[in-house]
């Protein structure tokens, strides 16, 4: 030591040095997977050996490398165990504890009793203030004042024991101040690396759940899309004297369009296409409402405009948020080639007939969901052997390309009019292959759903 | 990069101008509705809709359209739209949405029109 320096600096410089080594020693012991599995509380025999041990070691270094103040020694002997309870409990506390003080022992002084003794009750201590905690790290604001309280408590353990008391008073007017400050200061430097440590797990564990919720989500739209996809016809029925294709895909796994083929007596089909406003899941919950309802109405009404007015009576009390569904609801007389329908608020349908443009089937009515009230008209029309009766959403229309251009009624009537002579199947594909084509690898943004009804095979 | 939907908000008199520019979809409708309902919200009763710097709605689009409607009736307000550009009007009217709104050719029109009832 520099004789020129006060005691209290240069015991103070020592204490500061030692700082450095605790800095290293705390990371690296913060590193290892003993202490990760203590800190999410998976004690095994292995690991509290290992911490006891290795705090115990810790402690020794705070004897070993303090100075000698009138016999007395400025150190961080308590720093090892009080660490080793906070973290770990009061086994691990005191078993550092006793591995301090024991050495402790072997270096003689007039304060060697109360020195080992706090050494073992630092430990003991801070192990209490663990389970205190709800057998976790307190935190650095606990822990810091923790190391000072017990440091105070290590100074009167010295002035109760030790002899003679004037002695004991000499040094601990001298040396209290720095150990408790030497104490608190390493207690600062362990609290902010666990600290650290815990946040990072937390923030790792947080993303973990976010990810499982994600997994989760994910499965469950899945499962979504599966029942949605019930709500379709599994097999599109027979009618004879015709043929008929659908297709259905929605933009995400879930959408808002729907179509059906409802068989009724007398020979008649019904055949529905719809779409619900927006997309997502909002939409396949107000589709699986409006299809159940358009259904239930259908099936009870023997005249389509009946059924839709009955329907949108229903949806609109349902409709709130403003969702409503555009839908065409035809009723085909398979013998007589008629087909009545209500157009409320959907892209209309066009009919294809050889040799001659086609002819959209206008709305009749508003979208259902609109108004509760709603007035419907009926239309009818007679299909001619050979005519084809396109079927579609506005997903099939306003499927657009990389520079916003929209496929449009042009290009599908494009797709369609060429290919009369062939099959519902066969024109079906033809207009889906012509919207691939028009995309590209644009994004897919709206649901779409086709259908063909062709007159004859 | 560019904002697909430019929402704009002017008061004149007691009326709530709103203009909406660009593309109204599924993916710029949900900002429209929330635009929508903080002005309803905030107790405007007299809602000009200015659909002139629109260029596309879609059926997400005209849904805030009509749930802002129903809202503001529900309160014993209105909302008038002005502006339609023809391929606009098409899809309104294709929905039958042009029997439930109030659509006037301009928002001077418009503005007009709620001075007469008063």
């Amino acid at each position: 030591m520099d004789p020129m320096l006060p005691s209290l600096i240069s015991t103070t410089i020592v204490l500061f040095q030692m700082m450095c080594v605790i800095v290293v020693f705390a990371y690296l012991i913060t590193r290892t997977r003993f202490f990760d599995e203590v800190l999410v509380r998976q004690f095994t025999w292995k690991n509290q050996i290992f911490l006891i041990v290795l705090f115990g070691i810790l402690s020794i270094y705070g004897s070993e490398s303090g100075i000698s103040v009138l016999g007395a020694q400025i150190n961080i002997r308590d720093l090892g165990p009080m660490v080793a309870g906070l973290v770990a409990g009061p086994i691990v506390g005191v078993g550092a504890g006793l591995i301090g003080a024991s050495y402790r022992m072997t270096m003689g002084g007039f304060t060697l009793v109360p020195c080992s003794l706090a050494t073992v009750l630092a430990g003991l201590l801070a192990g209490m203030v663990y389970i205190l905690a709800g057998r976790k790290f307190p935190g650095i604001l606990i822990a810091v004042s923790f190391a000072i309280i017990m440091e105070g408590l290590h100074m009167g353990l010295v002035l109760l024991i030790s002899r003679p008391i004037s002695q004991a008073v000499e040094v601990v007017s001298d040396v209290a101040l720095p150990m408790i400050a030497a104490n608190a200061a390493g207690m600062f430097i362990f609290s902010f690396i666990i600290a650290n440590l815990l946040k990072e797990k937390q923030t790792q564990e947080e993303r973990d759940r976010y990810h499982k919720e994600l997994e989760r989500k994910n499965a469950e739209l899945q499962i979504a899309h599966e029942i949605q996809t019930s709500f379709l016809p599994e097999a599109i029925p027979r009618i004879p004297g015709y043929s008929l294709a659908a297709m259905s895909i929605p933009a995400r796994e879930v959408g808002g369009d729907f179509y059906d083929i409802i068989p009724f007596s007398g020979h008649k089909t019904g055949i529905l296409i719809a779409d619900v406003s927006d997309k997502g899941v909002p939409a396949a919950l107000f589709m699986a409402l409006s299809r159940t309802v358009v259904r239930a109405n259908a099936v009870w009404h023997p005249k389509a405009r009946n059924a839709i007015q009955g329907a949108n009576a229903m949806i609109s009390a349902d409709a709130r948020s403003g969702m409503f569904v555009t839908l065409f609801f035809g009723i085909l007389d398979n013998d007589s080639r008629r087909i009545s329908y209500v157009n409320a608020g959907h892209n209309p349908p066009l009919l294809f007939r050889e040799g001659s443009s086609p002819v959209p089937l206008t709305p009749t009515g508003i979208a259902l969901g609109a108004i509760d009230d709603a007035e419907y008209g009926e239309e009818s029309i007679d299909l001619n052997d050979g005519d084809v009766l396109v079927l579609y959403t506005d997903g099939v229309t306003e499927a657009m390309d990389s520079q916003n251009n929209q496929f449009g009624e042009e290009r599908l009537a494009e797709m369609v009019s060429p290919n009369l002579a062939l099959s519902a199947e066969a024109i079906l594909e033809k207009v889906c292959e012509g919207v691939r084509v028009h995309t590209g690898d644009a994004p897919q943004f709206d649901d779409v759903t086709l259908m063909i009804l062709k007159v004859g095979y | 990069m560019e904002k697909i939907l430019r929402i704009d908000e002017r008061e004149s008199g007691n009326v709530t101008v709103v203009s909406l520019m660009g593309r109204m979809d599924a993916s710029s409708s949900p900002e429209a509705e929330a635009g929508m309902s903080r002005l309803i919200s905030s107790g405007s009763r007299r809602v000009v809709v200015d659909m002139s710097g629109l260029d596309y709605i879609s059926s997400a689009g005209l849904r805030v359209m009509l749930a802002s409607l129903k809202k503001l009736r529900n309160d014993g307000g209105q909302l008038v739209l002005v502006g339609l550009k023809p391929e606009i009007r098409k899809i309104f009217e294709i929905a039958g949405f042009h029997r439930i709104f109030t659509i006037y050719p301009t928002a001077d029109q418009a503005l007009h029109s709620f001075d007469t009832i008063v």
